[in-house]
């Protein structure tokens, strides 16, 4: 066929950091609009809080974004958070040292991301069903361990480690660099990161060609789960409890900040910078709205219409790209 | 209302002969390329009108301008003495202009019935008609002698099955210009009959067809005249009864046809793989040897067992008896894993399906099998993977931008040389090509025959997998055929005719298919 004649597309590499940078611009652009439309945007105090908002969500988005790049869903992430925190904080209020409890909760997300890659690939169920099985259930798992009550965190320095800050910049953000770093290179330049990319696109195909599609996508939901939990220990650090009711909804948020950083939920586009930005607009767009003092009902609409602008133009530039 | 295929009698078509549709001038260009050179045709009613052409050559360019896919450059289409726009696929159907595509573009998850009348839909006070549906739909299958239920879902059906629903499909709509692309790419010889039979009684009926194919056979069979382009000229246009294969070919390729299938005779070697009295899914009891610097070439129809023995032997599916030896060797293979390892390497049968990522980069398709030894600890080596995947694009001349390019972008034929090429740096030993020249042209043949023997020159053994006779029939050193799941009979090179090795493909059922072969 003359598909032959189909212009040369540009390269990907450049496009997916032009992608990159488009993002940066409507960041930018943001923060620069807020800082002249309100006197306490530009603050040291409401940028720290603003970055501590969008760590959380942006480290989970990593981790979906893995799962959607191989074509499949993880709506269980907030249940994930919310569990974890329960697991942390009866970890540490049995007295078990700090480091081993957050070691102990991030292998609870894994484990869970192993059912959910057994519960798809043994079983044959689809993503959506089985992570939308685990979310409610989750839910559940905790609440009656924790008898529908929080639980308290009795240990100031666990707690410490979410207020503070490391050369001016709040930990919270820092660790976002800590998954986020080895997220890209494990993305971009590792030979599992190529074959998420491989599944997504063609399982067959990368099954005839000696890939072990079924380890790939184990891989993808433990990652999701990993992320997950580590998001569980920050927050119950946060707000210094454990509740398993905590990040309703973070699932749709993550998932969101996944789509605007230019991941296709039809798998195999996707990187790690996009989600990361995707995550932080969101939560510029939140934070903005409460010092303009929008109605927080309206700030949940805004959220929707700008989620469909964003994704919509980038759709639009795309296709005209082509 | 609907029409039946009854009613096509009263569609009001230009007295036969006569010029329905004529390209002046028609252009296309596209950033950087040239698609289609200003061409002057004339189409007339109710005459079959074959296109060949390599591809890239601009046959698909042409169909989109006259379907109104896309806008032309330049140039006039005059539709029945009146000039047409065709600037949209609603107009071109206004007119009467329809397409049956080589990929079936209908909804799989609906009935037949549902997919002739999609758009079209009967019903009664907002209610469909369901089974007034079923019926009529039945009506038009049956009136065109398609042995086929209306009232399934059609994606239960075989592709070749749904190509002729497509088809029929396009019959019902009041077309009168209806132009085919590569129908048969995956139809059994069954199927091609039927659509042929359909084909000749839509011409009886004074529809204009235009019949795209790569089969020369076809084109000679089916048509009255025929156009070649090449490089998106109009090389020439020939009434069928004054050419020849050779001189379609020349003007296709400016190359003579013995020089397509290369063929170089090098004494076998030592044997690379055996299978001893291999069973699985699908096929029974086959034995055979490959050895090194040989290829095998394995012929039967579609579903005889020939696919389902190769991707049984790949690891892909279970066996249920017999056992392999590798270099003489007894060997388990219980995945595709172990089958790589060992040094097998499959180019499977559908490209779009099994063998590409189409929405990824060319490289990445490329070296999909090579990253484990391209990248330390998980870590991939920039370098390497980019001086890997420009010299297979350099070495197997794949037209494409950059190794960035998705594979989607490129055309069939270039799609088949990733598939293929992807192999080639990973060192395999033993080649398996099921239908590696399907939808591919001339051209990319020949250098898709070159490359089976710089294969084997290096002492690999290859299995070719065809449903083309002259392709396995030219390059296999020793040729199996299969009937039903069973290998029936086996040939040297040349030591059969391809009326025997037709017939033992066939055997019973040959009377019911209708002549022709």
């Amino acid at each position: 066929m003359s598909t032959e004649a189909i212009p040369a597309e540009k390269p990907r590499r450049n496009y997916n950091a032009l992608f990159g940078l488009t993002l940066l611009a409507l960041l930018v652009l943001l923060w620069v609009l807020l800082s002249f439309s309100t006197s306490s945007f530009a603050s040291a105090n409401n940028i720290s809080n603003l970055l501590r908002q969008g760590s959380m969500i942006a480290i989970l988005a990593v981790g979906q974004t893995f799962v959607i790049i191989t074509g499949g869903i993880d709506l269980s992430v907030g249940a994930v958070v919310g569990f974890a925190t329960v697991i942390a904080a009866m970890l540490i209020n049995a007295g078990i040292p700090v480091f081993l409890a957050i070691l102990l909760t991030l292998l609870v997300g894994v484990a869970i991301g192993l059912f959910h890659g057994f519960g798809i690939v043994k079983m044959g169920l689809p993503p959506f069903i089985i992570t939308l099985a685990t979310l409610t259930s989750l839910r559940g798992i905790g609440l009656l361990m924790t008898n529908g009550n929080s639980i308290s965190i009795n240990n100031d320095a666990f707690q410490e480690f979410s207020r503070n800050s490391f050369l001016g910049i709040p930990n919270l953000f820092w660790m976002v660099l800590l998954v986020g770093i080895p997220a890209y290179v494990f993305l971009h330049h590792s030979r599992w990161g190529r074959y998420l990319f491989s599944v997504g696109s063609n399982a067959e195909a990368s099954r005839l060609s000696g890939v072990n599609v079924q380890r790939t996508i184990f891989m993808a939901y433990t990652l999701s789960g990993l992320c997950a939990a580590f998001v569980g220990v920050l927050l119950a650090s946060r707000i210094g409890i454990g509740n398993p009711t905590q990040a309703e909804g973070w699932e749709l948020q993550a998932i969101a900040s996944s789509v605007i950083g230019g991941t296709s939920l039809f798998g195999a586009v996707g990187s790690v910078h996009g989600p990361l930005l995707g995550a932080f607009i969101l939560a510029t767009i939140n934070n903005g709205a409460n010092l303009l003092n929008v109605n927080a009902f309206w700030q949940r609409v805004i959220t929707g219409v700008l989620i469909i602008v964003i994704v919509y133009f980038d759709g639009l530039r795309r296709r005209s790209g082509k | 209302m609907t029409s039946t295929a009854q009613d096509l009698h009263d569609t009001p078509v230009v007295a036969p002969g006569r010029t329905i549709l004529e390209l002046r001038g028609l252009e296309k260009k596209y950033p950087g390329t040239h698609a289609l050179k200003p061409v002057t045709l004339a189409f007339k009613a109710g005459e079959i009108h074959a296109i060949v052409g390599e591809n890239g050559a601009g046959k698909s360019t042409l169909i989109k301008l006259l379907t109104g896919v896309m806008p032309r450059t330049s140039g006039e289409v005059i539709w029945e003495g009146k000039p047409a726009a065709l600037a949209t696929p609603h107009e071109a159907m206004a007119l009467g202009i329809n397409a049956v595509h080589q990929e079936v573009v209908l909804c799989r998850h609906l009935t037949v019935a549902a997919n002739m009348f999609l758009g079209e839909e009967n019903s009664r006070f907002g209610i469909l008609q369901q089974r007034a549906m079923v019926r009529e739909a039945q009506k038009i299958i049956d009136g065109l002698g398609f042995d086929l239920p209306a009232h399934v879902i059609l994606g239960n059906l075989t592709i070749g099955q749904q190509q002729l629903i497509a088809a029929a499909r396009a019959t019902v709509r009041g077309t009168k210009f209806l132009i085919f692309d590569e129908p048969t790419a995956y139809l059994t010889r069954k199927e091609a009959d039927q659509l042929f039979t359909l084909i000749r009684r839509l011409k009886d009926e004074g529809v204009t067809i235009i019949y795209i194919s790569h089969r020369m056979e076809e084109v000679f069979e089916l048509a009255d005249r025929v156009s070649v382009l090449r490089d998106g000229t109009l090389v020439g246009t020939r009434d069928i009864a004054e050419t020849n294969d050779a001189e379609l070919v020349r003007m296709m390729i400016n190359r003579s046809i013995e020089q397509i299938y290369h063929k170089e005779h090098l004494t076998p070697g030592a044997p690379i793989v055996e299978a001893r009295n291999l069973s699985g899914k699908g096929f029974e009891d086959v034995s055979m040897t490959v050895r090194a610097g040989e290829i095998v070439g394995l012929y039967g129809l579609i579903g005889a067992g020939r696919s389902e023995f190769v991707t049984t032997l790949y690891g892909r599916h279970r066996k249920s008896a017999g056992h392999v030896l590798w270099e003489g060797k007894d060997v388990q293979i219980n995945s595709e894993h172990d089958a790589i390892k060992l040094g097998m390497a499959l180019a499977p049968e559908s490209r779009r399906d099994q063998g590409l990522c189409l929405n990824l980069p060319v490289g990445l398709n490329l070296n999909l099998p090579i990253y484990k030894r391209i990248s330390r600890n998980l870590l991939i080596s920039g370098a390497q993977e980019r001086t890997q995947a420009d010299r297979q694009i350099a070495d197997l001349r794949i037209k494409t931008p950059t190794r960035n390019a998705l594979a989607s972008s490129l055309s069939g034929g270039n799609q088949q040389k990733i598939v293929i090429g992807k192999w080639l740096a990973h060192g395999a030993k033993l080649f398996i090509f099921d239908e590696p020249t399907v939808g591919v042209d001339v051209g990319t043949k020949a250098e898709i025959y070159r490359l089976f023997s710089a294969l084997l020159s290096k002492g690999a053994g290859i299995i070719l997998i065809s449903s083309y006779l002259p392709e396995v029939y030219e390059l296999a050193d020793t040729l199996h055929v299969f009937r039903r799941g069973k290998l029936v009979a086996t040939h040297g090179f040349h030591t059969a005719d391809h009326e025997d090795i037709l017939t033992q493909a066939l055997a019973e059922k040959q009377e019911k298919l209708g002549g022709k072969t």
